[in-house]
C-alpha cells in the first residue's frame, strides 16, 4: 500500500501543472464547507456565551399588539402573584420596565438603564458590595437600589472600591435610593448582540412600581423559571393561567430562543449557501480527479498491461488505481482543511472575537475526520469507474507492438 | 517433480469479432520438457503469438488443456493466474516493454513488488539481476536513456528475477541489430545452461538455430517439430509430431 502511495507521489510530481489544477477545485471546496464550520461553531459558542449574563429560564409577556391591547389585557401586580402561586416552575414574575434616564449621584450625571429587579434575581452578575434586593426590600417597596459594575464606575469615578459608596444615594429626578449593593460584570452579556436585558440600576419592583407605574395596566411581565422548567411549558401555562383570569387569550410571549433561533436561522441560510458553493467545487473538483484519472489511465494502458503480464491481478490494478484516487483526493483536502481552518480562524478573529470575547476551539479532529471523509467518498465516487476500466484493460492488447 | 515444464493438449483458440470468427488456433499439442530450448516459427498470422499468450497465461484458450509445471490452469481465475504469471513466468517483448518512467532498477524489481518481498531484498535481488545481464553500472537510467540491447537486458534482468520455471520471448531481437542480437543470444544460451527453460518466438533462421527444437506454425497448426543440429548433440527426447488434421 506504502508503495502505491509512493509511486503515486512520483506521478503527482512528474505531472505537477496538471495535479495542482485538478486540486484547485477540491481545496476550494473543503475549504469553503471547513470554514463555514468553524465560523459557525464559533457563532453558536459567542451566542450562547452571550445569554449567560442573563438567567436563561427567563421569557417575557405581552398582551398581543392590537390597539388599546394594554388596557383590555389589564395586567396588574395581582397577575404576578397568580402566575407565582399558580404555574409551577415560576419562580419570579416582575413588571417588564425598562427606562433610559439620568441617575446623578453627587455631581456625576448619566444616563443608564433603570428599572427594577425581584429578591430572585434575572441577572447573573455576581455581587461584589453589599447585598442584593431582598425579599424584605420587595415586600416593603423600600427605596434602595443596586448599582451594575457599570453604573457604579459611571457614578462614582473616584471611588476606589465598590464597598465605599454603600450607603450613600443615587436620585433618579426628585426621587432618592440607597445603594445596598454592587454587582460585578457579567462575564458575558446580551449587549454583545446589539441588546441588553439587564439595568444598570436595578430597585426594588414594587418600588419601581409605585414610583412609576401605579395607576396604570403593566405594560408586560417579565417572568424567571425554575432551572429544571421547560420555558415552553411555562409559557403555555402562563398564558393559560391568565386568560382564565381576563378572559380571552390575547397574550403573548417571547423568550430568548427567539433571539437564537434568528441567529441560527440567519447562520443556517449562510450555512446552506456556502455548504452549496462547497457541494458544486467538490463536485466540478471529482469529476476533475476522475479525469485525471481516465487520462492515467490511457496513458498507462501499455504500463498497465506490463504489470499485468509481469503478475499483477485485476484485483491488485483495481487497488493500485485507487490508492492513486486516494491520494490525490486527500491531499486535495488537507490543503483544504488547513486553509479552511485558517479562514475559518480568521472569521474568528475578525468577527465573532468581538461579540463574545472568546474563540471556540476549533475543531481539529472534527476538520481532519471530515477530510478523510470527503478524500473517501471523492474516491469511491470518482475513482470506481477509472479503477474498473484500468482493471479491464486487456494485457495482450495493451502490450501489442506497434 | 515432473519433467514437463509445458504441456499443451489439443489447444484451441477461437477468437470473435463481431459476426467474423478467427481460428487463430487449431488443436495445438505441444510438450516442453525442463531445460529444454525451444523455437517457435511460421509465417505471419500463423498463432505463434497467440499460443505465447496461452503458454504465457495472459489468454485462455477457447478449449484443450495446459498444465504448466504439473498445474492445470484451466481451473484457475484471475488471481491465481497472475500468481502463476508472476511465479512461474518470465516475459521477454519485441517492444522490451519497460516502464518508461521508471529506473532500471525499478523496472527490474517490480515482479518482487508484486510478489510482496520487502523493499530492501528487491533492491538487493534487482541489482543482482541486473549485474548478471551486464548492467551493473545502469542502475539508475530510464529506459530513454539505455540502448536497445540494454533495455532488452533489464527486460531480461526482469524475466528471471523471481526464478520462473519458463522464460517466454515473442520475437526478443526483432528490433535489435545484429550485433546487440547476437549478445542477447548469447546471453539466452547461458542461460539455457544454467537450466533454463526457454521458448522464443522468432522470424529468423538463425536464431532458430540457436535453439535445440524448431516447432513451425502454419494456419494454428503444428507443421514440423524437429531437433536442430544442437538438440541433436544435446540430446533432447523429442518425439517428432505431425500436423494434426482438424476435425
Ligand atoms: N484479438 C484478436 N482478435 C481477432 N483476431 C485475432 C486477435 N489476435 C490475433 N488474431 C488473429 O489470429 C491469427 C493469429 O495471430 P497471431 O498474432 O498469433 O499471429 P503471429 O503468428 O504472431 O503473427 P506475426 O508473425 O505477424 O506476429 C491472425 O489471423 C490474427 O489476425
Ligand atoms: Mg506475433
Amino acid at each position: 500500500m506504502l508503495d502505491y502511495m509512493r509511486e503515486t507521489l512520483e506521478l503527482m510530481q512528474e505531472n505537477l501543472t496538471r495535479t495542482i489544477l485538478t486540486l484547485i477545485g477540491l481545496v476550494v471546496g473543503v475549504a469553503a464547507i471547513i470554514s463555514i464550520q468553524v465560523a459557525a461553531a464559533g457563532m453558536a459558542a459567542a451566542v450562547n456565551g452571550a445569554f449567560r449574563g442573563i438567567n436563561i429560564n427567563t421569557f417575557f409577556l405581552f398582551p398581543k399588539s392590537t390597539q388599546g391591547s394594554t388596557q383590555r389585557a389589564n395586567l396588574g401586580l395581582s397577575d404576578l402573584t397568580l402566575l407565582e402561586r399558580n404555574v409551577p416552575g415560576v419562580e419570579t414574575a416582575i413588571p417588564f420596565g425598562q427606562t433610559r434616564t439620568i441617575v446623578s449621584a453627587g455631581h456625576q450625571h448619566v444616563m443608564l438603564k433603570f428599572g427594577g429587579e425581584s429578591y430572585r434575581r434575572f441577572s447573573t452578575a455576581p455581587v461584589v458590595a453589599g447585598h442584593a434586593i431582598s425579599r424584605t426590600d420587595v415586600e416593603q417597596a423600600t427605596p434602595v437600589c443596586v448599582l451594575s459594575s457599570k453604573a457604579f464606575s459611571r457614578l462614582f469615578p473616584h471611588a476606589a472600591d465598590p464597598s465605599t459608596v454603600l450607603g450613600q444615594s443615587v436620585y433618579v429626578g426628585p426621587k432618592r435610593y440607597v445603594i445596598v449593593g454592587v454587582l460585578g460584570p457579567a462575564t458575558l452579556s446580551t449587549a454583545s448582540l446589539g441588546f441588553d436585558i439587564n439595568n444598570d440600576v436595578v430597585i426594588p419592583y414594587t418600588t419601581f412600581y409605585n414610583d412609576y407605574q401605579r395607576g396604570r395596566p403593566l405594560f408586560g411581565i417579565q417572568v424567571l423559571g425554575s432551572r429544571d422548567a421547560t420555558l415552553a411549558t411555562l409559557e403555555a401555562n402562563s398564558k393559560r393561567v391568565l386568560s382564565q383570569a381576563h378572559g380571552g387569550s390575547i397574550y403573548q410571549t417571547f423568550d430568548f430562543g427567539f433571539f437564537t433561533k434568528q441567529i441560527d436561522g440567519f447562520f443556517g441560510v449562510v450555512g446552506t449557501i456556502v455548504s452549496a458553493v462547497g457541494a458544486i467545487s467538490l463536485l466540478v473538483a471529482g469529476i476533475g480527479i476522475m479525469n485525471i484519472l481516465f487520462v492515467s489511465v490511457s496513458e498507462r494502458t501499455r504500463e498497465i498491461g506490463i504489470r499485468r503480464a509481469i503478475g499483477a491481478s485485476r484485483a491488485t490494478i483495481l487497488i493500485q488505481f485507487f490508492v492513486e484516487a486516494f491520494v490525490l483526493a486527500f491531499s486535495g483536502s488537507l490543503v483544504g482543511m488547513l486553509a479552511g481552518l485558517g479562514i475559518g480562524e480568521l472569521a474568528q478573529q475578525l468577527f465573532i472575537a468581538r461579540i463574545s470575547g472568546t474563540i471556540a476551539a476549533l475543531p481539529w479532529m472534527h476538520a481532519i475526520l471530515l477530510a478523510t471523509l470527503f478524500a473517501t467518498v471523492v474516491t469511491l465516487v470518482f475513482g470506481t469507474l477509472p479503477a474498473l476500466r484500468a482493471a479491464s484493460v486487456d494485457p495482450i492488447e495493451a502490450l501489442r507492438y506497434e | 517433480m515432473n519433467d514437463i515444464a509445458i504441456d499443451l493438449q489439443q489447444i484451441f483458440k477461437t477468437y470473435k469479432s463481431g459476426s467474423i470468427e478467427v481460428q487463430a488456433l487449431r488443436g495445438v499439442t505441444l510438450r516442453i520438457e525442463r531445460g529444454e530450448y525451444v523455437a517457435i516459427m511460421g509465417p505471419s498470422g500463423s498463432g505463434k503469438s497467440t499460443l505465447m499468450n496461452v503458454i504465457g497465461c495472459l489468454d485462455r484458450p477457447t478449449s484443450g488443456n495446459y498444465h504448466l509445471d504439473g498445474i492445470d490452469l484451466s481451473a484457475l481465475d484471475d488471481r491465481a493466474l497472475a500468481k502463476i504469471r508472476l511465479e512461474k513466468l518470465g516475459f521477454i517483448f519485441q517492444g522490451f516493454n519497460l516502464l518508461p518512467r521508471t529506473d532500471a532498477l525499478k523496472n527490474v524489481s517490480l515482479p518482487l513488488f508484486y510478489a510482496k518481498v520487502s523493499p530492501r531484498e528487491r533492491r538487493e535481488r534487482a541489482r543482482a539481476a541486473l549485474a548478471e545481464v551486464g548492467l551493473a553500472d545502469r542502475g539508475h537510467h530510464k529506459p530513454s536513456e539505455l540502448s536497445g540491447g540494454q533495455q532488452q537486458r533489464v527486460a531480461i534482468a526482469r524475466a528471471l528475477i523471481n526464478n520462473p520455471a519458463v522464460l517466454l520471448a515473442d520475437e526478443p531481437t526483432g528490433n535489435l541489430d545484429s550485433t546487440t542480437s547476437e549478445e542477447i543470444l548469447a546471453l539466452f544460451e547461458s542461460l539455457h545452461r544454467a537450466g533454463r527453460t526457454i521458448v522464443v518466438v522468432t522470424h529468423d533462421e538463425e536464431v532458430a538455430e540457436r535453439a535445440d527444437r524448431v516447432v513451425r506454425l502454419r494456419d494454428g497448426l503444428v507443421l514440423s517439430d524437429t531437433p536442430t543440429a544442437r538438440g541433436h548433440f544435446s540430446g533432447g527426447s523429442i518425439v517428432p509430431q505431425e500436423a494434426t488434421p482438424q476435425s
